[in-house]
């Protein structure tokens, strides 16, 4: 008599295997017998299933405890034991693509044959690429391993029913089988006991309990945690945890809020209401309905939580920091946190660069600001201002402190030629908004163009407005479309009676009358941005009077020392060759960037390359997963409810002066929890409601899996809402 | 006629089917059906097959099924179901209606362990709980036993001398499961051997009548001893159909009480179902060896055998009866009632007990070994003796 014993696991077909084996030897004469060993089984679950034939009638009636052969459906079950009883001489048929001589090392003693069924049963369309069923395809596997001609194989399947596909897989299989050779050493016959759920014992000892199975070997996967990085982290050039901060508030817990945006920037306040807002272009909930007002409720943050900075323990160290725009306040901020004695060098005599005088009062009023500024100075930051640096002040500067950031942004504003005209009638839009920060623009019932498409230019045509121009035209030489500036604030300027002319260059100008010329858009240039092409002769006028240039700015070098190297990498290394001290260059006057939040990075950044010169240890700028940035279209959105955004209030149009902040922010926060979280685990725990087996706890704020009891079936991955939860194939 | 190779339940749903199917002739097939595992295949092929004449009734429970069943054998139907383990002991009261009814509905059960403990594996302590509800009880060794006792079954528990229900019984998974060559007859040697069920007490339109109302003692008792004579009228039954069932289909269905190497031996075990086919391998192995043991394979249960029981076994002075169920306290159901059916008729034998294979754990040949040499050494009886503890 000859006992096969067949470990698979449930679904792949191993009872089937046994029958198709029975019925190949049975259509031969032989008396056989076939039957699984059943228990609570479900797909994945080990099983054994056994076979038994002999040209004698057979009489033994339990399950095959010492087989002549055995075969493994699955050879991830190897280690399992499944050896045990195995008679010296026996075969081992394992499902692999492996070569018998390969597989030999886990069957020490034992002959092993090999055959890839599970992709022989793929090729034939056999259960799903997902569980290929393989048992016809080891039946044709069987017949070659123990000697018996194709035909006898293909009668057995066909008395089953097995035709078609089925047929062809035994084929296959009978042909690619690889036979491995007879070992020289025997088995060792204390081979361990398998491991296998067999027949488990229901009753312990006296008390009638029911014993634990461990039902974790039953998986062919298992569910891990997968963070991925939210779009919105992703693309902060502030490096805030963007996500971090709208669960807090969503918590309810605003002060930790303000603690998380602390932890990268130090100017939430301005952030919350003059950022560009990148995260908000990035949000993945735009594919669903409407992004998150990410803006707004960094403002709700800052205006509304309450965080103490204290000061850490003193370095010796002393930095002077050439500047107090957004990048300079930046770097400041970060060296004092890690306790540097910080300079802070000011041309003006208050801090604050362009937030203070080059972003009007009603979209960033001073008491905002100084909000901010507070909490950098509560951290001991020194401040020397009316302290123009040039190249000689820079010097005595890199004698008096161990290093010196210059973040002077960017000084040189781009002029216009538009021939002779009288000094006044002419003005850089930064001027113009500076004089008037300081109540000195006079606009009042004058026409007035301003040229440009960036934010610059909508602050001077609205602030325009606000102190009382006949007209404003906004004059643009790309579209719309094209303009830097943020969409709302090109909305707003639109409600509040600014005009756009786009399409337009300026090429002349007499006071009364702006000469255009006309433009179309040409092959995208080197920004990504279609090309404005002039339209020959088309030459006409704008009635103006006076003509505001926001064209843009760039950095000015001349206080740097020759030969300085000014460039990104200007933030980690000295531009120059060593002199008393090392100088860097930060923010814009470095990136060229030309947003605070863009400022705030770079600040951040070189206060913690400074650090890493001083102290050799490194501090990560900005945590990104490595399993990359999440799309939406891994994550299940349609678990997710639909929510209207909730945008800020905003002043009534005849309420819109100079002074009064035009955004008034959000009510409350509750547009926080419009927040999908994607690709982070915020401890919604329905992957926990949802385990049919209660192997899934929260602990430490974290899903935890117990992989003894966990059988793989999936449905936390399922039902991750944001795609945090992967399944791993064992 | 062509061998195949089936499972028991198969087996089982095979030989009920053609039995329905051959009361096409006359008022059809009927049966109630409700699922339980290890039986839940017999259910399904019994509602798979295309009767003639005839129901299948999906019910909400194994009581109902056997409602259903009661049912149609009261109507003069080809009544039969399936079931197993707790869903027999839910079914109970109904089990009861139906023998003193005198139904004559054939029901196939498998042995599985009654819960608790939650057990699905072979274990008779689920039949022999209905062990004095009127019904004909046959416990079978392999798949082809099943098939022909099924067959058996309907002939004589519609035989007009009987007219009582019948089990047909059968190990969870080490046959209902487990697939052998058996031979599966045609329709034609069905009908030929299964003549048209004539219950004669049915109901009819024109004579109506009341079954199962209330009834003074005096009823009750000679209903009971109706029932008692039918019993003492089956073996002499069984014989006779035994012997047509062989005429027409070539085989024995086997005797109701199956000797093997009785005659002069010392020590005799008593087995049933899978049990047996492992005893008589031992039984053979130390016969070989010149040991004067033997085997007595007991398939029917009730009526209890006790005639051919005192006659096949006198003299003998060991008997070790396998046993896998436990009636608490009092050990072996079976080899209880042998104790009892040899108390007084005899030399006195010694008969041990041994409890073998509880919830459906392996009875292996050295299992057997181990009881044989017990009961060979054993001077006098005791205590049931179990085997396959953990340690």
């Amino acid at each position: 008599m000859i006992e096969i014993r067949i470990h698979g696991r449930g679904g792949q077909g191993g009872v089937t295997l046994a029958k198709v084996i029975a019925t190949t030897r049975f259509l031969q004469g032989d008396s056989v017998q076939a039957f699984g060993l059943y228990a609570a089984e479900r797909a994945g679950a080990p099983i054994q299933a056994f076979c038994r034939f002999s040209a004698e009638p057979i009489t033994r009636r339990t399950p095959i405890t010492e087989p002549d052969h055995i075969i493994l459906l699955d050879p991830t079950l190897a280690s399992l034991g499944v050896t045990q009883g195995l008679k010296a001489g026996g075969w081992v048929l394992v499902n692999s693509p492996d070569t018998p001589e390969a597989l030999a090392k886990q069957f020490p003693g034992y002959r092993v044959a090999a055959v890839d069924a599970t992709e022989i049963a793929r090729t034939h369309e056999l259960g799903t690429r997902a569980l290929p069923i393989v048992n016809t395809a080891l039946a044709g596997a069987v017949g070659r391993m123990l000697d018996m001609p194709l035909e006898w194989v293909e009668a057995g399947l066909t008395h089953l029913g097995f035709i078609g596909p089925n047929l062809g897989a035994a084929r296959d299989a009978y042909a690619a089988t690889r036979l491995g050779a007879q070992p020289v050493a025997a088995p060792a016959l204390d081979a361990p006991a398998p491991k296998l759920d067999r027949i488990p014992g229901l009753v312990t000892g006296n008390t009638g309990a029911t014993p634990k199975v461990r039902t974790g070997n039953w998986a062919t996967q298992r569910p891990v945690r997968h963070g991925q990085t939210p779009p919105c982290n992703d693309v902060c050039p502030a490096g805030n945890d963007v996500q971090g901060f709208l669960h807090a508030l969503a918590d309810k817990d605003v002060n930790r809020a303000l603690e998380i945006l602390l932890e990268t920037s130090p100017l939430p306040g301005v952030c919350g209401r003059v950022c560009q807002g990148p995260c908000m272009e990035a949000c993945n909930r735009i594919s669903y309905d409407e992004g998150v007002n990410v803006r707004g409720l960094e403002r709700f943050a800052s205006d509304h939580g309450h965080i103490e900075l204290r000061p850490p323990p003193a370095r010796e160290e002393q930095v002077a920091v050439v500047g107090s725009g957004p990048g300079g306040l930046s770097a400041a901020y970060h060296l004092a946190r890690l306790g540097y004695a910080v300079t802070l060098h000011e041309a003006e005599g208050q801090l604050g660069g362009l937030l203070r005088t080059g972003i009007p009062e009603y979209r960033l009023p001073d008491a905002a600001l100084d909000r901010d500024l507070t909490r950098i100075l509560m951290l001991g930051v020194k401040v020397q201002v009316n302290d123009r640096v040039d190249r000689a002040r820079l010097t005595e500067l890199t004698k008096s402190s161990d290093a010196v950031l210059v973040a002077t942004g960017l000084q040189h504003l781009r002029p216009m030629d538009l021939g002779e005209v009288p000094p006044w009638s002419v003005v850089q839009g930064i001027d113009f908004l500076a004089q008037a920060h300081e109540g000195q623009a006079v606009v009042e019932g004058l026409r007035v163009a301003v040229v440009g498409g960036g934010n610059t230019a909508f602050d001077a045509a609205r602030t325009a407005v606000r102190l009382g121009a006949a007209s404003v035209d906004v004059v643009y030489r790309r579209t719309r479309a094209e303009m830097p500036a943020i969409p709302e604030e090109i909305e707003e300027a639109l409600e509040e009676g600014v005009k756009l002319s786009c399409l337009e260059l300026p090429v002349a100008f007499v006071p009364g009358r702006l000469t255009c010329r006309s433009m179309k858009l040409g092959a995208n240039d080197a920004s990504g941005r279609p090309r404005p092409v002039e339209v020959l002769g088309s030459e006409h006028d704008i009635m103006c009077d006076l003509v505001i240039l926001a064209l843009g700015q760039s950095p000015e070098l001349s206080l740097f020392p020759e030969g300085a190297r000014v460039s990104v990498s200007a933030e980690r290394q000295p531009v120059a060759a060593p002199m008393s001290a090392p100088i860097y260059a930060v923010g814009d006057v470095a990136t060229q960037a030309g947003t605070v939040s863009a400022a705030i990075g770079s600040g951040r950044r070189a206060a913690y390359a400074l650090h890493e010169r001083f102290t050799g240890e490194r501090l990560a700028a900005a945590v990104h997963d490595p399993d990359g940035v999440i799309h939406p279209d891994r994550m299940h959105m349609h678990l997710f409810e639909h929510a209207a955004r909730h945008g800020d209030r905003v002043q009534p149009i005849e309420a819109r002066t100079y002074t009064e902040e035009v955004h008034m922010g959000l009510e409350d926060a509750s547009e926080a929890a419009r927040c999908l979280s994607c690709g982070v685990c915020n401890q919604c725990g329905r992957c926990v409601t949802y385990c049919p087996e209660g192997v899934l706890v929260l602990k430490e704020g974290q899903v935890a899996f117990d992989y003894d009891y966990c059988k793989g079936c999936g449905v936390c991955a399922a039902e991750c809402p944001r795609g945090g939860i992967v399944m791993e194939r064992l | 006629m062509a061998l195949d190779i089936v499972t028991g339940n198969h087996a089982a749903g095979y030989a009920l089917s053609r039995a329905g199917e051959a009361n096409r002739r006359a008022l059809g097939a009927a049966c109630g059906i409700y699922p339980i595992t290890p039986q839940t295949e017999i259910i399904e092929y019994v509602s798979k097959f295309p009767f003639t004449k005839g129901a299948v009734v999906p019910v909400e429970s194994e009581h109902s099924a056997m409602g259903v069943a009661i049912g149609a054998s009261l109507a003069g139907a080809r009544a039969f179901t399936a079931s197993s383990s707790n869903g027999l002991a839910y079914m109970a009261e109904n089990i009861m209606v139906a023998g003193y009814y005198r139904c004559p509905i054939v029901m196939v059960a498998v042995n599985r362990t009654l819960g608790p403990p939650w057990n699905i594996w072979a274990d008779q302590g689920d039949t022999l709980m209905m062990r004095d509800l009127a019904w004909l009880q046959f416990y079978c060794e392999t798949n082809q036993e099943v098939l022909d006792t099924t067959l058996m079954a309907f002939r004589i528990a519609e035989d007009p001398r009987v007219m009582l229900p019948a089990m047909v019984i059968m190990d969870a998974f080490i046959m209902s499961h487990t697939q052998c060559e058996t031979d599966l007859p045609d329709q034609t040697l069905v009908d030929a051997f299964l003549p048209t069920c004539d219950v004669p007490h049915r109901t009819k339109v024109e004579h109506p009548t009341t079954i199962g109302g209330l009834v003074w003692p005096l009823e009750t008792v000679s209903q009971r001893l109706e029932v008692d004579e039918a019993m003492a009228r089956v073996p002499e039954v069984y014989e006779e159909h035994r012997q047509r069932f062989y005429d027409l289909f070539g085989r024995d269905p086997g005797a109701a009480v199956q000797p093997y190497e009785v005659t002069g031996a010392e020590a005799v075990l008593v087995a049933t179902e899978s049990i047996a086919t492992t005893a008589r391998e031992v039984v053979k192995r130390r016969r070989a060896r010149g040991e004067k043991v033997g085997l007595l394979k007991l398939k029917m249960f009730r009526p209890f055998p006790d005639e051919q029981l005192n006659e096949l076994l006198a003299g003998v002075p060991k008997i070790g009866v396998l046993d896998r169920n436990y009636g608490a306290s009092v050990g072996g159901i079976f080899g209880m009632e042998l104790r009892a059916a040899l108390q007084g008729r005899g030399a006195g034998a010694l008969v041990q007990d041994y409890l073998t294979g509880i919830g459906g754990g392996d009875v292996t040949e050295a299992m057997v070994e181990e009881v044989l040499d017990d009961l060979l050494a054993r001077t006098r009886g005791g205590r049931p003796v179990w085997k396959g503890v953990k340690s």
